[in-house]
């Protein structure tokens, strides 16, 4: 391992002001990648492919600026304060959550207790969804908030004990000292089972890909059904980043953070997430939306024992060191 | 310097359509949906979703009402086409963007859908409108905003909850054209279930997906491969709303994809290239499988019971059996693509003749009494009774009843 004399800290104060820009470029990036996968099953091997993969390529980027030219909309006898209060704590949350992920050895911040800062974030999206379904008084927006809290029941506990796995072995909740702990060896390599509650995880609280059903088409759209203009941007926007965000944090938490032959810290950070993004992309399309009712026994039944026996194993090495 | 105008542009370049199709518009849908992924323009979920309002179809008199509903629920700028012809389809997509750029963006009157339309009261706040929307008529507890409030009945359970009354449809995405079915739900739970075709009636000429057995019946000249070809693409269509509403999205386009190559006329051999892996796939997909078994359960007894003929009657099971049996006989039907043989469709035919598969269309016996579809939608009530709305969802998908075959068929 190339740098090993690295200094785990915090970033000066313009990192505050880049970090929502980065996130935002990776989320597009991300966005774009997904949007070239579904334009090709959409239209297969035919001819003219080059030019459809760069015209979906930025598909994103004209989405977001063409809902900036749309009306907002309200529905009848709606909570549009509230409403609002959801909508811009999806991407609020996201970029908070950023702030503890080091990009190479150094986050925005570095708290003793990142990890459950992290967790509190990803509770706040909570909150902000149920709100956004909450606000438009609509029947469909409202199974779309439910749906969410269900979803919430069932990832949580796995993802609890997947994020308590890192820290055990670690022996810390700064994520500063979860990546010094991997410079030997990544934690992925001894808690698997842990990395991969954590990547479903991760969809499940961005509600995205196969947990996706909070904003399914079965509901025209559930939570963001009834909202457009700005709205609707900041909270399929915020749907991005909070994926990227979750994505992001799977590096420190189990791929080694900035640890790498070679490249600076920092390149590795950048590639590491984006290996993490795409295996989540493709993977996505080979499973269709996970309804909760079925999902939650599967949850509690198989991946809450997985995840607490992976806690015992590493516990025990732990112990033993 | 205009960043708006600047922002409209863009959107005009490639806007979310929100597609309505009305009822013996099947053609005209099929010939939009093309065109939208020929130009790469999203299908919107929603009215707020959508730029642009495209109805397949020459909307009437008992049309303009809903459709006034959809439009008024739309932000601005937005568009409005119609396409009364499969061939005017691309003549129509490509006046949205024009329409979008010019759309003067005052409170003025906006070119929506034709007289009669119920314009909301102008206050700069777009009401709510939608697919599934409350039913105004006929409760008692008070009102707020003009809209009533939820009254409170006996759960399954036993628990005295709340119930809304609600009309799903006629506008949800992947939703079968023309069917509304007007729900009482506690939760998010169907208690009670009423089926009825959209107002105007099912159109004269009779359904897209039944015609080769249609003209089969006058007496026409066609051959079992064109009816085999018509019944593979019903299936595909079927199957890609039913994918499509069950969040899978990738295989949902490949099957409406593979659907206009069949209905496009290409050859066995290129279709089974491709339509093959998709069946491989979705058939064997142990996720979906476990996401939709059980769901809508419809025993061959019961099936029969209510005239059920097609496919799900076939199935003998739930959703994922009705869902495999369309799997099936895609199959099938490409291996006969071939076929020369004239299609003889035989009134005098009787339950068990050998020759009932070529009176069996897309989605039961073309030569009953009883059209197929309506055997499904009397079917449908019941399986919809205690399901949750992601699986009434699946159920009506799974079911898939063409509404466009009700002509002339005695009640409803």
């Amino acid at each position: 391992m190339a740098e090993s004399a690295e200094t785990a800290g915090t970033a000066p104060l313009w990192a505050v002001v880049l970090l929502p820009v980065v996130l935002t470029v990776v989320a597009l990036a991300a966005a774009g990648f997904d949007a070239v996968l579904s334009a090709g099953a959409e239209h297969g091997r035919g001819a003219g492919r080059g030019a459809r993969t760069l015209r979906a390529a930025v598909a994103p980027v004209r989405e977001g600026i063409a809902l900036l030219a749309r009306q907002r909309r309200r529905t009848t006898a709606d909570d549009a304060a509230l409403g609002r209060i959801g909508i811009a704590l999806v991407p609020l949350a996201a970029v908070l959550a950023a702030a503890v992920v080091p990009w190479g050895f150094r986050a925005v911040t570095d708290p003793v207790v990142g990890i459950v800062w992290f967790n509190a974030m990803e509770a706040l999206a909570w909150a902000a969804v149920w709100l956004a379904g909450w606000g438009p008084n609509s029947v469909l927006s409202l199974i779309g908030g439910y749906r969410f809290l269900a979803q919430g029941l069932a990832y949580e506990l796995p993802h609890m004990f997947a994020l308590t796995t890192a820290a055990l072995g670690a022996g810390s909740l700064r994520v500063g000292e979860v990546v010094r702990a991997q410079q030997g060896m990544w934690f992925v390599v001894w808690m698997p089972a842990a990395f991969a509650v954590y990547l479903l995880s991760a969809c499940a609280m961005a509600f995205w890909g196969p947990f996706g059903h909070p904003l399914g088409r079965d509901v025209a759209g559930g939570v963001v059904a009834e909202y457009s203009g700005v709205d609707r941007l900041l909270l399929l926007g915020g749907r991005w980043l909070l994926l990227v965000a979750t994505a992001a944090f799977s590096v420190p938490l189990f791929l080694g953070g900035g640890h790498g032959p070679l490249l600076p810290a920092w390149a590795w950070t950048v590639l590491k997430t984006a290996g993490v993004l795409a295996l989540l992309i493709v993977g996505r399309r080979l499973v269709p939306t996970l309804r909760m009712e079925r999902y939650m026994e599967f949850a509690w039944l198989v991946l809450v024992p997985l995840t607490l026996l992976q806690a015992l194993v590493v516990a025990v090495v732990v112990l033993n060191r | 310097m205009d960043v708006k105008g600047a922002a409209r542009r863009v959107l005009a370049g490639s806007p979310p359509v929100l597609l309505v199709t009305l009822p013996g518009a099947t053609a005209e849908r099929l010939a939009v949906e093309a065109g939208l992924r020929e130009r790469g323009w999203p299908l919107a979920e929603s009215p707020a979703a959508a730029a642009a309002l495209v109805v397949a179809g020459e909307p009437s008199g008992p049309h303009v009402e809903w459709l006034g509903t959809l439009w008024s629920g739309m932000p601005r700028p937005k568009a409005y086409v119609t396409v009364a012809g499969a061939a005017e389809s691309g003549r129509a997509l490509d006046a949205v963007p024009r329409l979008l750029i010019a759309e003067p963006l005052g409170a003025g009157p906006q070119p929506g859908p034709p007289h009669g339309v119920v314009s909301p009261p102008e206050d700069h706040e777009v009401p709510e409108s939608h697919g599934g929307h409350a039913d105004h008529g006929g409760h008692h507890g008070g009102l707020v905003a003009g809209l009533p409030m939820a009254e409170r009945a006996d759960d399954r359970d036993g628990l005295r909850l709340d119930q809304l009354h609600l009309s799903l449809g006629p506008a949800l995405p992947d939703w079968p054209t023309g069917l509304i079915v007007d729900v009482v739900m506690q939760g998010d739970v169907i208690q009670q279930a009423e089926v009825r075709p959209v107002p105007g009636g099912p159109p004269a000429q009779g359904s897209f997906w039944n015609e080769p057995w249609q003209r089969a019946a006058r007496g026409e000249p066609v051959t079992r491969g064109a009816a085999e070809r018509r019944r593979c693409a019903a299936h595909l269509d079927s199957v890609g709303r039913f994918l499509a509403v069950a969040g899978w999205s990738g295989p949902a386009a490949r099957a409406r994809r593979l659907r206009d190559a069949v209905l496009g006329g290409a050859g066995r051999e290129e279709l089974v290239g491709e339509v093959r892996p998709l069946v491989r796939q979705v058939d064997g997909s142990r996720t979906l499988r476990r996401l939709t078994t059980g769901i809508g359960p419809l025993p061959a007894a019961r099936a029969k019971s209510v005239g059920v003929t097609g496919p799900a009657l076939v199935a003998d099971g739930d959703a994922h059996a009705r869902v495999c049996v369309w799997l099936k006989e895609i199959e099938r039907s490409l291996s006969g693509l071939e076929d020369a043989r004239a299609l003889a469709v035989d009134a005098e035919n009787t339950e068990n003749t050998k020759n009932t598969e070529s009176t069996v269309g897309p989605r039961g016996r073309c030569d009953g009494l009883l059209s197929p579809s309506r055997a499904l939608l009397d079917a449908l009530p019941g399986l919809l009774r205690g399901a949750e709305f992601a699986c009434a969802r699946l159920i009506v998908a799974s079911v898939d009843p063409d509404l466009d075959e009700l002509q002339g068929a005695g009640h409803g």
